[in-house]
């Protein structure tokens, strides 16, 4: 369980000015959740996910998992960036090796989960590829496929497929809802899109423009396994996207009428 | 194609170039103390070919060998800890700014005091010539390394110390190896200076004594010789470097279409 506890971020920027990100944020994610924050853009999603991660520590609050308090990263939560952050003097297979190496996993076996892995987000043929040498979308599977390869408990999704096409995307949802149903991960999940959050989530967490708060919580019930094909017909699924829609309507008009 | 060969053929006409320029200069000005670039080139071979001479040049870079490595081993860790630490770097800092504009050759009679004019003074000297740039670009690389690389390894496990190594280390690479590469230059100035101010072996040596004896094609010869070898070594670094950072080279692998 990861419990965000009354958490605030400020941020004093190279100016010297106190710049509040997060304003007093509570949510409780139950183990194997799969948890999508919506919100937008600099209303603090990134960062909330860093605190989870540990790597930045909150200025107010405290952020737990399994009831202790997150003092810094671990191979517990495993984070797939925004920037991506590929080791550039690593190959695809170098990147996607160097944390089952790092927990160590024996060179062979490693490189034969590595190499299932790269093929399932779609890169076979790209193993020897340096990052400089990948397209965005590409860069960004590498990145998922190189926290993936871990085995993190909890996964710290930041946009993770930003850059794919329609295609690839939804191969990779369907992707990651298998991992996520057979090794029953907890998965907090920062996307731009309503349909993705919906179709991925149990919850769904809508946060409002900077400084960022939570705006509402909403359960996604809908039942499990969950077919692209059938939800997109399914009235309900239908009915929670135009709501959420709606509802970060609501948040940007906020914005724009202070 | 035709460009391709032409490039490759480009250094040597070059060379050939600023010789035929050396060569009609000498002969306008005709003075003794400016030989003929036939005849500085005629005392290459012989320079090459005494057993005394080429004990020397060896001496020399032995020097300088020891001296670049200890260097490295010296200013690659310090300035990538100054990189990633803020105290590291604001304690060392200060220290550089002094050092870094005094001529390190200019220490040479201080250090000589403390350490004679042995083989010691000479390398202490080109250690901090190579030092300086080194410590700089590390120090650079380093504060560049994108945090959210460290943070992808802190999630794997790695701890502070390994970070440093496996991460900042190779992702600061291609900056360290610039520095290098200016240190290695330095470390050839420094070396014949040393030796200027240190007479006792030597390629600096060999030169200063023949222009003190007037023996002016030898002092020309011997210019030939370091310039060749300040090449060479460049070369096989420049060499070294771009097999070492192949990942970072822009577009290593794009064919050059417009060529
Ligand atoms: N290191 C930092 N120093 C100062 N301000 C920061 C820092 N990191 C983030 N911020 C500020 O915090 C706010 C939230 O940033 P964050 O990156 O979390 O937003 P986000 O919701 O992820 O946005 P996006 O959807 O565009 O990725 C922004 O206003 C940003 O300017
Ligand atoms: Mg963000």
């Amino acid at each position: 369980m990861i419990e965000i506890d009354h958490v605030s971020q400020t941020f004093r920027t190279s100016g010297r000015q106190a710049h509040l990100a997060l304003s007093d944020i509570s949510l409780t994610i139950e183990d194997g959740a799969f948890v999508s924050i919506l919100g937008p853009s600099g209303c603090g999603k990134s960062t909330l996910l860093y605190i989870v991660g540990g790597f930045v520590s909150p200025t107010e609050g405290q952020a737990r998992v399994k009831g202790r308090a997150i003092t810094g990263p671990g191979p517990d939560r495993g984070p797939v960036f925004q920037e991506f952050a590929l080791f550039p003097w690593k190959t695809v297979l170098g990147n996607v090796m160097y944390g089952p190496r790092q927990q160590g996993v024996k060179a062979a076996e490693a490189e034969a989960q590595s190499r299932r892995l790269i093929e399932m987000v779609g890169l076979k043929g790209f193993e020897n590829f340096y990052p400089k040498e990948l397209s965005g979308g590409m860069k960004q599977r590498v990145a998922l496929a190189r926290t993936l390869a871990y085995h993190p408990a909890v996964l710290l999704m930041d946009e993770p497929f930003g850059a794919l096409d329609a295609h690839t995307r939804t191969r990779l949802q369907n992707d990651l809802l298998n991992i996520w149903e057979r090794d029953r991960k907890t998965v907090l999940f920062v996307t731009h899109s309503v349909d993705e959050a919906v179709f991925l989530s149990d919850k769904v967490v809508v946060m409002t423009r900077a400084p960022g708060r939570i705006k509402e919580i909403i359960d996604i019930e809908l039942p499990r396994p969950r077919r692209r094909a059938e939800l997109l017909l399914d009235p309900r699924y239908q009915k929670y996207v135009v709501e959420i829609e709606r509802m970060i309507d609501d948040t940007s008009e906020d914005g724009l009428r202070p | 194609m035709m460009a391709r060969a032409l490039s490759h053929l480009a250094p040597l006409l070059a060379c050939l170039g600023l010789l035929a320029i050396w060569q009609a200069g000498s002969l306008m000005l005709n003075t003794e103390s400016f030989p003929t670039a036939i005849e500085a080139v005629r005392a290459v071979p012989l320079i090459l070919g005494d057993r005394e001479s080429v004990i020397n040049i060896l001496d020399s870079l032995r020097r300088m060998a020891i001296a670049f490595a200890a260097a490295l081993l010296f200013a690659v860790p310090l300035g990538l800890m100054m990189g990633r630490s803020r105290l590291v770097a604001s304690f060392f800092n200060p220290l550089l700014m002094i050092t870094y504009p005094v001529p390190k050759a200019a220490l040479m009679p201080i250090i000589m005091l403390w350490l004679g004019v042995g083989d010691l003074a000479k390398m202490l000297v080109i250690f901090l010539g190579v030092s300086l740039p080194v410590i700089y670009h590390s120090f650079q690389g380093a504060r560049a390394v994108e945090e959210k690389m460290l943070w992808s390894g802190a999630a794997m496990g790695l701890s502070a110390p390994q970070r440093m190594i496996r991460i900042v280390l190779p992702a600061a690479l291609p900056e360290i190896l610039t520095g290098c590469r200016t240190g290695l230059v330095l470390a050839l100035i420094t070396m014949v200076t040393s030796e200027m101010i240190a007479r006792q072996s030597g390629a600096g040596n060999i030169l200063f004594n023949s222009l003190d004896m007037g023996q002016y094609d030898t002092v020309y010869a011997m210019i030939i010789i370091i310039g060749a070898m300040g090449i060479g070594l460049d070369a096989a670094f420049e060499k070294l470097r771009s097999r070492l950072v192949r990942w970072s080279e822009p577009g290593f692998d794009i064919p050059l279409s417009f060529a």
